[in-house]
């Protein structure tokens, strides 16, 4: 990165850094340009590395499915007219469609089936049982139908220790992750920035 | 002194600076390698020379001081393999960083761009790309990053969608594993591993657990094990000392906090 480079991103940090001591200009500037950044960076890729070689290319190479393809982009366009919004539904219903019908196999094979044949499985250690019973006690708390009484209340309270080693375990995780963040920008500002490192 | 009316700015100090001491003066602590990290390492050790994998740069700019040194390791150890490279990114922001990483890693392997390693850039609609690379890599995508046509690399010419392919590897801070679980494990059968941001690491144990997730190392911790398979010190292993402090500064709060709490309970 070049020096100026260097300053930009030190002081962009800092811009935001500043947040936590209170809400100020320099922050609000520094967290719009990024937003606009981000978005300015999203359309000038979408553009370079998908509406030009799967759609303005093919057109100009004479390929009809291009021509295809740049019609359906249009038409997600019409929603803009009130008259001609109609055309819209078109576009979305294919992509409703075909989503659900290429999601709900693949999501309930990899989400659903695997998961459970995982917890099903026939070698037997402690792991399995907890894992088991971590997902009967689980799924009980999360069953409405009827009120928890007897049994069913004892395994629903258990379920509730189970959602709590995962909230804990997840807390601690995402802890760790923002630490590492804050790492990440401590060692720029000091080592990139002032040559203290 | 109430401590639950402390100004919460000396917390933010106080975590800084357990952050930024260690950095300006390391204590050097080194920790175990974990089995989970052991296993990705095994993972692309058992993989063959020459072989294919599929590094997927799916995350954001905001959190690469985290994934950054977990994809190096992986990039880096890929390479040492003799393993070929097809690069992708689903994130708009991790293209450009997948880019740089790769080209920077290519360049000391001495790996030639299009015979060893190939970048093929971004797609939006993950999905219908992710299925798309099952049928053909070059119909997906027909232009490289760098705009070559993708017919031309003598690597997309031998690699021409997953039967080709030996893992998956996504680096990403999200959910995008799940999608390459979904779609590309279990609809094509490609093994899939994952480098994570370790806020996601919760999330994808149970992927793990039931095979359907090959290895995952995760955070800057995994970084650090992994650059310590590796042989040497990296971003992650320099910033375990300052991770170590911070938690420590983090419990410690915590206890006070907590003390504090029921003391104004008691006194209620």
């Amino acid at each position: 990165m070049s020096d100026a480079g260097i300053w930009l991103a030190a002081i962009g940090t800092l811009a935001i850094f500043s947040f936590l001591y209170r809400d100020n200009p320099a922050y609000r500037a520094a967290e719009q340009i990024l937003v606009g950044l981000s978005v300015g960076y999203l359309v000038v890729i979408t553009v370079r590395t998908t509406l030009v070689p799967k759609v303005a290319l093919p057109i100009l190479d004479g390929d009809p499915w291009g021509i295809v393809a740049a019609v359906w982009v249009l038409l997600m366009w019409t929603r803009v007219s009130t008259r001609a919004g109609w055309l819209s539904r078109l576009p979305l219903a294919v992509i409703v469609g075909a989503g659900a019908g290429l999601s709900i196999p693949a999501m309930l094979k990899a989400r659903v089936l695997s998961q459970l044949g995982a917890v099903i499985r026939p070698e037997i250690d402690v792991n399995a049982v907890v894992g088991a019973i971590g997902v009967l006690a689980t799924l009980s708390y999360f069953y409405f139908t009827r009120p928890p009484t007897g049994a069913f209340r004892v395994a629903a309270r258990t379920g509730t220790w189970f959602l709590m080693v995962f909230f804990g375990a997840t807390f601690g995780y995402t802890i760790m992750s923002r630490l590492s963040l804050l790492i990440g920008r401590t060692e720029f500002l000091l080592g990139d920035w002032l040559g203290l490192l | 002194m109430n401590l639950a009316q402390i100004d919460r700015r000396w917390i933010f100090v106080i975590v800084f600076l357990a952050v930024a001491l260690p950095l300006l003066f390391p204590i050097g602590l080194v920790g175990e390698v974990s089995p989970r990290t052991q296993t990705m390492h095994d993972l692309i050790e058992a993989l063959p020379r020459g072989a294919t994998v599929i590094i997927s740069f799916d995350c954001e700019a905001a959190s690469w001081p985290e994934i950054g040194p977990v994809a190096e390791a992986l990039v880096e150890h890929t390479m040492q393999r003799g393993i070929r490279i097809i690069g992708t990114s689903f994130l708009s922001e991790g293209t450009a960083l997948g880019f740089e990483l790769l080209s920077r890693h290519a360049d000391a392997a001495d790996y030639v761009q299009g015979r060893d390693w190939v970048y093929l850039g971004f797609r939006p609609q993950y999905v219908a790309a992710i299925l798309g690379l099952g049928e053909s890599i070059t119909q997906e995508y027909p232009r490289d990053y760098i705009n070559q046509p993708s017919e031309d690399h003598t690597l997309l010419g031998a690699v021409r969608s997953y039967r080709d392919v030996a893992l998956v590897i996504s680096i990403a801070d999200d959910t995008m594993p799940q999608y390459w679980i979904e779609y590309a494990g279990a609809r094509y059968g490609v093994k899939i591993a994952a480098g994570l941001s370790a806020v996601m690491v919760t999330t994808f144990t149970p992927y793990l657990d039931s095979g359907q997730l090959q290895a995952l190392i995760g955070g800057l911790k995994g970084a650090a094990e992994y650059e310590r398979l590796l042989g040497r010190e990296g971003a992650g292993s320099r910033g375990m000392d300052a991770q170590s402090s911070a938690h420590l500064a983090i419990i410690v709060l915590v206890i006070i906090g907590n003390v504090a709490y029921f003391r104004g309970r008691g006194r209620s």
